[in-house]
C-alpha cells in the first residue's frame, strides 16, 4: 500500500506532455575548410567588402562524410553567405562577403532524425581602415610660455568620421615644445618643431613655429563684483606687450577657486566668518565666462605667458525660492489623465475659462472642465471616442475648434477627432480624420486653421481645417535620415519646432511672417523669423536643426529671453533607465538650453536636470520655465539672464510641487504629464489624479536659498 | 468494516486519484494585452481559467509599446514577443518561460507582428506588418536566430504582411499580405520567396501568380511605387494543416477561409464564414478548423472533413482576435480584444463537447496567443 501511495505522490508531480525535446545531434559535426588547401579553418579574417570561399562539410565523429543537405547562413547587413543550402552531398562551397565589422559567424545547420547539428566559423571583420587625420583649425605660430590645445578629425576610407580613437601627439623637438597626454602643446623656447598626430599607422604632421613671447603683463577685469548664483560673469582679459599694446594671438587660460558660504554668513574683508564646509562650485569657460553654483567668495584668474591676474567676486544666493499653494484640484480617480489645454471661453461663454484633459490607456475619453472658478473646477462635458488613449488635446486660438488624438482604436484606424468646443458644456464631434494616420497619432497642434498631427511617429502631417467638417491634408514634413522618428511638434509664429529623438529639434517655416532685422528688439527677436517667409503649410521649409546625441529629444519650446538678447530652443528629454537587478525602469533626463542666436551654429549652453526623476512636457512664459516632471511633480525654474551650466545646481529652481491625492488611480503619488501657466495660475495634469491649479506665493520665501 | 473491504476502498481511492491525475490536465497559455503592455500567463485546469501572472513588458514606463505577436519555442524554454511600436522600429523580445524574465531583444522593422519558429531550421520568421501610413509600402518578413537574437535576413513580400506560420516539417514558411491580397511561400532554408498566390477564390487565373519567384530581381520591380487597388480579400492569416498538404487562409475582407493545396498551389475549397474572419488554427488531429470572427465577435468551429461549420460561439465582448488549440485537440483558446477600457479576455471552448467552458479576463486588447504546455 505504501508503494501505491508513493506512486500516486510521484504522479502528482508535474510532467510535461506534447513538447519536442531539445534535440541536438552531437554525433555529427560541421567542418569548415579552405576550399583549395582543404585544411581546417578555426576562424577567418575579412575586410569589409572582401569575399572569400569556405568549404563546409558535414561529417560524423570519425570524419566520414555524411551525405545530406544542410543550411548555411550569415547575418543581415553583416555577412552574406551564398548558397544558403548545400546539395545532398553534404558538402558546400560557400562564398561569403563581409558587409560590416565585428566578430561575426558563418553558421551551418543540418536537421536529422537524431536532431539538429549546428556549426559555426568565426569571421573576424575589422573596422574600415583609417584613411587620414586632419588637424582642426591648427595654430602654427605659437609663443613661448603658452600652451596650445590641438585636436584632429579622423576619417576612415568610407569618408566617415571616427570617434573615440586614441590619438598620440608628438613633437619632433621637445626642447622647443612638448605635448602632454591630452593634446596640449607647451612652448618652451623659440624655434621650430614638427608636431605629429598618430592613430594606428596613419599620421599627419604640421610645422609649428615658436616665437619669443612679447607679453609683459596681463590685464584682467570682470563684469561684476557681486552676483547671484547662476549669473554669468564676463571675464575680460588681455595680454599686453612692453608698450601696453594688446597682443591678440596669445592664449589665455581662465581658472577659479573659491570658498563657499551660506546665507547667514557675514562678509568681513571678503572673508566669510562662518563656513558650512560646502565646496565652492561653478563653471568657467575658456572663452571667458564664469557662473557659480554655490554662494561664496571666488577668485577668478587669467593666466598667460607666465603672467597672471586675479579678481575676487562675491556670489550670493539667488534667492528665487517661492511657495506653490493649491488653488483647486479636480480628482480623476478611475482613469489615468494625459495632456491638458486651457483656454478662455468665447461667445456666450466669454469671460469664463475652460480646460480639457485627455485620458491614457483607458476608454478613449476627453474631459472638459469649467475652471472659471479654479477653486471649484468641475467636469462639464465628456467626449468619448473609439480609442484607449487620448494622448493629446489642443484647442484653436479662437477657442472654437478642438482636436484630440486617438490611439488604440478597436478597428486599428486611429487618427484624430475634430471637435466643436464653442460651447464647452456641449462639445460635439465635427469629424474624424484618419487618412494616412492609422498607425496612431501621438501628438497634435493647432495653428491658424491647420492641425499638425504626428503620423505613426514618422512625420507630421499638416491638415487644413478652415472648414472643420471637411479636413484635408495640405502638406507633411518628414526627415530623410535612416530610422528617423518623431515625437512632438509645436508651432509658434508660423515656425514649427519638431522633436525627433536622436535627430533632435527641427525648425521649419510653415508660414512664418518674415521679421525685419531692423525691428530687432531685445526681447522680440526670433532669428528664424528673419529667414521665414518662403514656407507655408503646404510647403514646409526647414530653417535649422540640431541633433540630440543622446537620442532623447521628446519636446521642444522656443524661448525668446526677455532679459537677454538671446534666442533659445529648450528641448526636453524623455527616457527611462533600467534599475540594476530589477525589471523596473525609472525616468531620467531634463531640459537642454540650445542657444540658437546664431542659427547656423547652435550651442547647448545649459541644462536643467533633477537628479532622481525625469522630465516630460514643458512650457515657457516670460523668463520662467514650467516643467512636468513625472514623479518629481511640477518644477518652476528661473531662466532669466544668460544661461550657462547646470541650472538646477545654481539654485534657479523657484518651486516644486507634488500633487498627491489619496483617491487617485495611484494613491498619494504624483505623476505630472503637462503644465500650462494661465492667468496667473499654473495648471497641470497629473496622470495619477487629474487636474490641478496652483499659484506661486511671492511673499513667503522659504529657508536659506 | 472488514480488513479486505477497507483495503478495497483504499485501493479505489488511490486509483481514483491516479486516474484524476493522469487525465486532469493543466493547460498553460500566454496571451498579450496590446493596450496594457502586459502578457498574461493563464492556467486552465479543465474547468476554470486562472490568470497566474500579468507580466509587464516593454521598456517605457508610461508609453504604450504594443505587445502584439507571441510564440513559444518548440522546446518550451522561451517565449518570444513582438513589440509593435518603437522609435520608429519595433522589436522582438525573448523571455524565459517560468521565470518570465527578459533575456534579450533585437530591433526589426515597422510594427513587427506575427511570428513562427521552424521545426527544421530553428529560426524565427516574423512579419513586419507596417500598419502605419498610407498602406502602400511593400514590407517584409524578418528571419531571426532566436538563440543569438540577431536578424539574419529580410524577405520582401507584400503590403501589410500578416500571419506567419510554417509547415510542421519546418521547410516552408507562409504569410499573407492584407493590402496585396496574396499568399507568400518562403523556403525556410534558402530564405527565398518561392511562390505567391492570390487568395481570392473568385479569380480564374488563380494559378497565374503561382510562378516560381527564384531568379526574379525584385529590386527592379519598383514595388514601393506601385499603385494598387486594395484587394477585397484583405487576407490576415494562414495556417497549415498538420499533414502539411493544405493551408487555410483567412480572407478578412470577403468573409471566407480558403483551403489551398500546397502541392497543386491552388485553392481547393472555400468556407463562407461570419463577418470579419481574422485568425484560424487547425487542431493537431486535423479534424477541426477554428476561426475567429473579428467583426461578428464570434468563434466558429469547422469540420474539415465535411466542410461544415459545427458550432459558432458568441464571444463575450467585441473584436475577437486570435486562437490557439491545445496539442490534444481538446480545447480552443480564443483571445478577444474588447473595446476601450474593457478588459481583454481569453475564452475557452471545448472542441469535443462543442461548448464554451470558461473565460479569463486579462489586460486591454487581448491579442497574440500562444500555447506553452500541458501539465498533469
Amino acid at each position: 500500500m505504501k508503494k501505491i501511495y508513493t506512486i500516486v505522490f510521484l504522479l502528482s508531480f508535474t510532467g510535461l506532455f506534447g513538447q519536442p525535446p531539445r534535440s541536438l545531434n552531437t554525433d555529427l559535426e560541421f567542418v569548415f575548410e579552405h576550399p583549395l588547401l582543404l585544411h581546417r579553418l578555426d576562424s577567418l579574417s575579412l575586410n569589409i567588402g572582401e569575399e572569400a570561399s569556405v568549404l563546409i562539410r558535414l561529417v560524423d565523429l570519425k570524419g566520414n562524410q555524411v551525405k545530406t543537405t544542410f543550411m548555411i547562413r550569415g547575418q543581415r547587413k553583416a555577412i552574406v553567405a551564398e548558397p544558403r543550402r548545400s546539395d545532398t552531398t553534404g558538402v558546400a562551397k560557400v562564398t561569403i562577403k563581409a558587409l560590416d565589422s565585428g566578430e561575426l559567424n558563418l553558421r551551418a545547420m543540418a536537421i536529422g532524425k537524431k536532431g539538429r547539428t549546428v556549426g559555426a566559423l568565426k569571421i573576424n571583420v575589422p573596422l574600415i581602415p583609417l584613411e587620414k587625420i586632419t588637424f582642426v583649425n591648427p595654430i602654427q605660430k605659437v609663443f613661448v610660455g603658452t600652451s596650445v590645445k590641438y585636436s584632429v578629425k579622423i576619417f576612415d576610407k568610407a569618408k566617415r568620421i571616427r570617434k573615440n580613437m586614441n590619438v598620440v601627439f608628438t613633437s619632433s623637438n621637445n626642447n622647443v615644445a612638448e605635448f602632454d597626454n591630452f593634446g596640449n602643446l607647451t612652448i618652451n623656447k623659440p624655434g621650430k618643431t614638427t608636431i605629429t598626430a598618430t592613430v594606428d599607422d596613419i599620421v599627419e604632421s604640421l610645422v609649428v613655429s615658436a616665437k619669443k613671447n612679447p607679453a609683459r603683463k596681463i590685464k584682467f577685469d570682470i563684469s561684476e563684483n557681486q552676483v547671484r548664483t547662476g549669473d554669468v560673469i564676463k571675464l575680460n582679459a588681455t595680454v599686453l606687450d612692453g608698450r601696453n599694446k594688446v597682443l591678440e594671438n596669445i592664449p589665455i587660460v581662465f581658472s577659479f577657486s573659491g570658498k563657499a558660504i551660506n546665507q547667514t554668513d557675514n562678509f568681513i574683508n571678503n572673508r566669510s566668518t562662518e563656513s558650512i564646509g560646502l565646496p565652492a562650485s561653478g563653471l568657467i569657460t575658456q572663452n571667458g565666462k564664469f557662473v557659480a553654483e554655490t554662494a561664496g567668495i571666488y577668485t577668478l584668474t587669467a593666466q598667460s605667458s607666465g603672467f597672471s591676474a586675479s579678481k575676487k567676486v562675491k556670489v550670493v544666493p539667488r534667492n528665487v525660492r517661492k511657495r506653490l499653494e493649491v488653488v483647486g484640484h479636480g480628482t480623476i480617480s478611475n482613469v489615468n489623465t494625459s495632456d491638458l489645454w486651457v483656454w478662455p471661453g468665447v461667445g456666450k461663454h466669454k469671460g469664463k475659462d475652460f480646460a480639457v484633459t485627455g485620458t491614457h490607456s483607458a476608454d478613449g475619453e476627453a474631459y472638459f472642465w469649467d475652471i472659471s472658478d479654479p477653486a471649484n473646477m468641475a467636469i462639464i462635458d465628456t467626449i468619448k471616442v473609439d480609442a484607449r488613449t487620448v494622448n493629446d488635446v489642443k484647442i484653436s486660438e479662437d477657442g472654437r475648434v478642438g482636436v484630440i488624438s486617438r490611439e488604440g482604436a478597436s478597428n486599428r484606424k486611429n487618427g484624430l477627432v475634430i471637435l466643436d468646443v464653442t460651447d464647452p458644456f456641449n462639445v460635439s464631434i465635427i469629424n474624424e480624420y484618419n487618412d494616412d494616420l492609422t498607425g496612431g497619432v501621438h501628438n497634435v497642434f493647432i495653428y491658424e486653421d491647420h492641425i499638425y498631427a504626428l503620423s505613426a511617429g514618422r512625420r507630421y502631417d499638416i491638415i487644413n481645417i478652415s472648414d472643420p467638417a471637411n479636413p484635408f491634408r495640405v502638406g507633411s514634413y518628414e526627415l530623410n535620415t535612416p530610422g528617423h522618428s518623431i515625437h512632438d511638434v509645436w508651432v509658434e509664429n508660423g515656425i514649427a519646432y519638431s522633436s525627433n529623438w536622436s535627430d533632435g529639434v527641427h525648425v521649419v517655416d510653415v508660414g512664418g511672417i518674415k521679421q525685419s532685422e531692423k525691428s530687432r528688439a531685445k526681447n522680440q527677436f526670433n532669428p528664424f523669423l528673419a529667414l521665414a517667409g518662403k514656407g507655408s503649410p503646404g510647403n514646409p521649409i526647414k530653417l535649422g536643426s540640431k541633433e540630440d546625441p543622446n537620442g532623447h529629444n521628446h519636446a521642444a519650446f522656443p524661448f525668446q529671453s526677455e532679459s537677454t538678447n538671446k534666442f533659445y530652443i529648450i528641448t526636453g528629454d524623455e527616457w527611462a533607465k533600467a534599475v540594476p537587478g530589477s525589471p523596473e525602469r525609472i525616468f531620467q533626463g531634463g531640459f537642454h538650453f540650445l542657444d540658437f542666436t546664431d542659427i547656423k551654429n547652435p550651442v547647448e549652453t545649459a541644462i536643467y536636470q533633477v537628479p532622481e526623476v525625469g522630465s516630460h512636457n514643458h512650457w515657457v512664459k516670460g523668463d520662467t520655465l514650467f516643467a512636468g516632471y513625472y514623479y518629481g511633480g511640477i518644477r518652476v525654474v528661473d531662466i532669466s539672464g544668460e544661461l550657462m551650466g547646470n541650472l538646477y545646481a545654481q539654485g534657479r529652481e523657484i518651486a516644486f510641487f507634488k500633487g498627491v491625492d489619496p483617491d487617485g488611480t495611484t494613491a498619494n503619488q504624483t505623476n505630472v504629464w503637462g503644465v500650462i501657466p494661465y492667468k496667473g495660475l499654473i495648471y497641470f495634469a497629473d496622470l495619477n489624479n487629474g487636474l490641478w491649479a496652483v499659484r506661486l506665493v511671492d511673499n513667503e520665501p522659504l529657508g536659506t536659498n | 468494516m472488514s480488513k479486505n473491504m477497507k483495503r478495497t476502498i483504499q485501493l479505489i481511492f488511490v486509483v481514483t486519484i491516479m486516474i484524476n491525475n493522469l487525465f486532469a490536465k493543466d493547460y498553460y497559455i500566454y496571451c498579450t494585452a496590446e493596450s496594457e503592455d502586459e502578457v498574461a500567463l493563464i492556467r486552465f485546469d479543465g474547468k476554470v481559467a486562472h490568470v497566474e501572472k500579468r507580466i509587464p513588458v516593454g521598456v517605457w514606463p508610461v508609453e504604450i509599446e504594443g505587445p502584439h505577436g507571441i510564440s513559444v519555442s518548440p522546446d518550451g524554454d522561451y517565449w518570444y514577443l513582438s513589440m509593435a511600436h518603437g522609435m520608429p522600429y519595433g522589436h522582438l523580445y525573448k523571455y524565459e518561460t517560468g521565470t518570465d524574465k527578459m533575456v534579450d531583444r533585437v530591433e526589426l522593422g515597422l510594427f513587427p507582428a506575427t511570428m513562427g519558429i521552424s521545426n527544421a531550421t530553428g529560426l524565427l520568421y516574423i512579419v513586419n506588418f507596417n500598419l502605419h501610413g498610407g498602406h502602400s509600402e511593400v514590407s517584409d518578413v524578418s528571419i531571426v536566430d532566436p538563440d543569438e537574437m540577431i536578424e539574419i535576413e529580410r524577405v520582401e513580400t507584400g503590403i501589410m504582411p500578416h500571419g506567419s506560420r510554417l509547415l510542421n516539417n519546418g521547410l516552408k514558411h507562409y504569410s499573407v499580405a492584407m493590402m496585396s491580397g496574396e499568399l507568400y511561400e518562403i523556403d525556410a532554408m534558402t530564405m527565398e520567396l518561392k511562390r505567391t498566390l492570390s487568395t481570392s477564390p473568385m479569380k480564374k487565373m488563380n494559378k497565374h501568380s503561382g510562378h516560381n519567384m527564384k531568379g526574379m530581381n525584385h529590386s527592379k520591380m519598383k514595388m514601393n511605387s506601385m499603385s494598387h487597388n486594395m484587394p477585397a480579400e484583405k487576407p490576415t492569416w494562414v495556417y497549415p494543416h498538420p499533414n502539411d498538404n493544405f493551408l487555410y487562409v483567412v480572407n478578412n475582407g470577403t468573409d471566407n477561409v480558403v483551403e489551398i493545396d500546397v502541392n497543386k498551389w491552388e485553392i481547393t475549397r472555400t468556407f463562407k464564414t461570419d463577418k470579419g474572419p481574422y485568425n484560424c488554427e487547425v487542431s493537431q488531429d486535423g479534424k477541426y478548423l477554428v476561426v475567429t470572427y473579428k467583426s461578428a465577435a464570434k468563434t466558429g468551429v469547422w469540420d474539415l472533413a465535411t466542410g461544415k461549420e459545427l458550432a459558432k460561439f458568441k464571444n463575450t465582448r467585441k473584436v475577437t482576435h486570435g486562437v490557439v488549440i491545445s496539442p490534444d485537440s481538446r480545447y480552443a483558446f480564443v483571445s478577444v480584444e474588447g473595446i476601450g477600457k474593457e478588459p481583454g479576455a481569453v475564452e475557452i471552448f471545448d472542441l469535443k463537447k462543442l461548448k464554451a467552458v470558461t473565460i479569463a479576463e486579462i489586460g486591454k486588447q487581448a491579442g497574440g496567443i500562444a500555447f506553452w504546455k500541458m501539465d498533469n
